[in-house]
């Protein structure tokens, strides 16, 4: 049985496979022979395995090693056989993004489990009755936006359970299952693993595997005004700190007159629209100055601080201020003597 | 059941352009949100036997691989695929990465010279088949380095097939 394998899914399976300076490499490793197979690699496109899958299955692995440093990172895995059960594990977020899968820390996701193969009835082996499936999680070291596969499994899941029923298992996560000390904060990788039953005579259990990626929420201030404070002149120049941007975003800052209040249109100050459109969240520091166009006339301002991501316009900081610029002059006239 | 209708309604409505803007969420609004992990619902008996998860951790494809190189590039081909080392190049062989890493296509295309490529069966790797004494004799003759492919990549042979007088059942 030939079996058709798509490089362009498990190529897509990590973002730096994709990159410049890496090397793609698949190996298919017969699990009842020992045999291993380079399998010649294109960035994307799809390729017949090699020859006879042994019952004991093949191993499949994509691997990829960096020119710079050589050094070997397995990207993704899966096991493969006729007498295996065969699963697929599918994550869907509010973030079209494509890549990857990738979500906020405060967003919900979905994932679809599919088992195939499954037997039922009485003295079954288990390997044929029941996958395990795992749930991972591997939050970001600090100063990291990315974690190998390999790194992420390492420890012991999160939770676990037995899938005894070919079929699909929808399950749905309200927010990040990441711990963080301040949950806006959460940011790292969830990992999801279908494992077979190993007996001992596979090297290795896992059949399918995804994850998502976790984004914290974005925080911003601004800074050079104070909360009520009155502009008589000129306005002062400000320090825009915008933090946790999400990787696709708009940020900016805009103003209206009034109190404020919520989806109000405002006149975006000019230099502060940023576009973000990367692979992680970012932060930035804007410095803002000779915007008094804003405030036309006198009266009460909000000034807001907002981000749009995929999942809506979030309001980081607002200050209200108050524009004074009309000139009082209170004088009086004594001693004119006319000339 | 509130927070799962409520989730479903915001899947659904993925593809709205404007959600509307919102306050930043707070640490105790996310916490609010938390549910017990949907993975600990299921449930599916435990088999009688102790599982044996095998998770990839600790693997190295450079370990697993045996390296060539011509002094500015390398490769690698699984250990067991390299058949037969000339003396004089056995330096080009199982070295140290040096230089910049090909793949085995790009490589072979720049070392023809030394490298010599034997299509071989899967029974032949697997060691149920042997290779043959004429191909061997071959090898030696050659003079240089064999690699053992199939389909146009590097594959591990297991040494029953490489004995000139094998007996492989």
């Amino acid at each position: 049985m030939k079996t058709p394998l798509l490089l362009c899914a498990l190529l897509g399976s990590h973002a730096f496979a994709e990159g410049e300076g890496f090397v793609n490499f698949i190996r298919q490793d017969q699990q009842t022979t020992g045999v291993v197979w380079s399998m010649p690699v294109t960035p994307r496109g799809g390729a017949p395995s090699v020859g006879l899958l042994e019952e004991g299955g093949a191993l499949f692995q994509l691997w990829t090693v960096e020119q710079a440093t050589g050094k070997d990172y397995l990207l993704d895995q899966k096991l493969v056989g006729a007498y295996l059960p065969a699963a697929a594990i599918e994550i869907t977020t509010l973030d079209p993004y494509s890549r990857v899968p990738r979500t906020r820390a405060d967003q919900p996701f979905t994932v679809t489990v599919h088992v195939d193969g499954l037997l039922t009835g009485a003295n079954l082996p288990d390997a044929a009755t029941r996958v395990l499936l795992e749930h991972h999680l591997a939050p970001f070291s600090p100063g990291k936006s990315a974690v190998t596969p390999a790194q992420a499994v390492s420890n012991a899941p999160d939770s676990s359970a037995f899938l005894g029923n070919d079929g699909e298992t929808l399950l749905r996560f309200p927010v990040t299952s990441l711990p963080s000390a301040d949950p806006t904060l959460a940011r790292g990788e969830e990992h999801f693993v279908v494992h077979a039953l190993g007996d001992g005579s596979i090297s290795q259990t896992q059949l399918a595997s995804a994850f998502v990626e976790i984004w914290p929420v974005a925080s911003g201030a601004i800074a050079g005004l104070n909360n009520g404070a009155t502009i008589r002149y000129n306005a002062p120049p400000l320090t825009i700190t915008l933090k946790d941007l999400y990787p696709r975003s708009d940020s900016w800052l805009q103003v209206y007159e009034g109190a404020p209040k919520l989806n109000s249109d405002g006149t975006t100050v000019s230099g502060s629209k940023l576009v973000l459109d990367q692979d992680e969240s970012a932060d930035r520091v804007l410095t803002l100055a000779s915007y008094d166009s804003v405030f036309p006339e006198d009266g009460t301002y909000t000034l807001e601080l907002l981000t749009r991501t995929p999942f809506g316009i979030d309001r980081l900081h607002y200050i209200t201020v108050q524009v004074n610029r009309t000139l009082e002059i209170r004088a009086q006239l004594n001693g004119f003597d006319e000339r | 059941m509130k927070t799962f209708l409520s989730l479903l309604t915001a899947l659904a409505g993925a593809a709205l352009a404007n959600p509307g803007m919102t306050d930043r969420i707070t640490p105790a609004e996310i916490t609010s949100r938390k549910e017990p992990s949907p993975i600990k619902s299921l449930q599916v008996t435990a088999p009688s036997t102790e599982v044996k998860i095998v998770r990839p951790t600790g693997q190295s494809l450079i370990a697993q691989s045996d390296i060539l190189h011509d002094g500015r590039n390398w490769t690698i081909v699984p250990k067991g695929a390299v058949l037969h080392v000339p003396e004089a190049l056995s330096p080009r062989v199982g070295a140290k990465p040096l230089g910049r890493l090909l793949t085995w296509d790009e490589f072979l295309t720049v070392n023809r010279g030394w490298v010599f490529t034997e299509e071989v069966t899967m029974d032949q790797a697997a060691g149920k088949r042997p290779v043959g004494a004429s191909r061997i004799e071959f090898w030696e003759k050659n003079g240089k380095v064999i690699v053992a492919v199939h389909l146009g990549g590097p594959i591990s042979v297991r040494p029953e097939s490489l004995s000139p007088v094998a007996t492989i059942k």
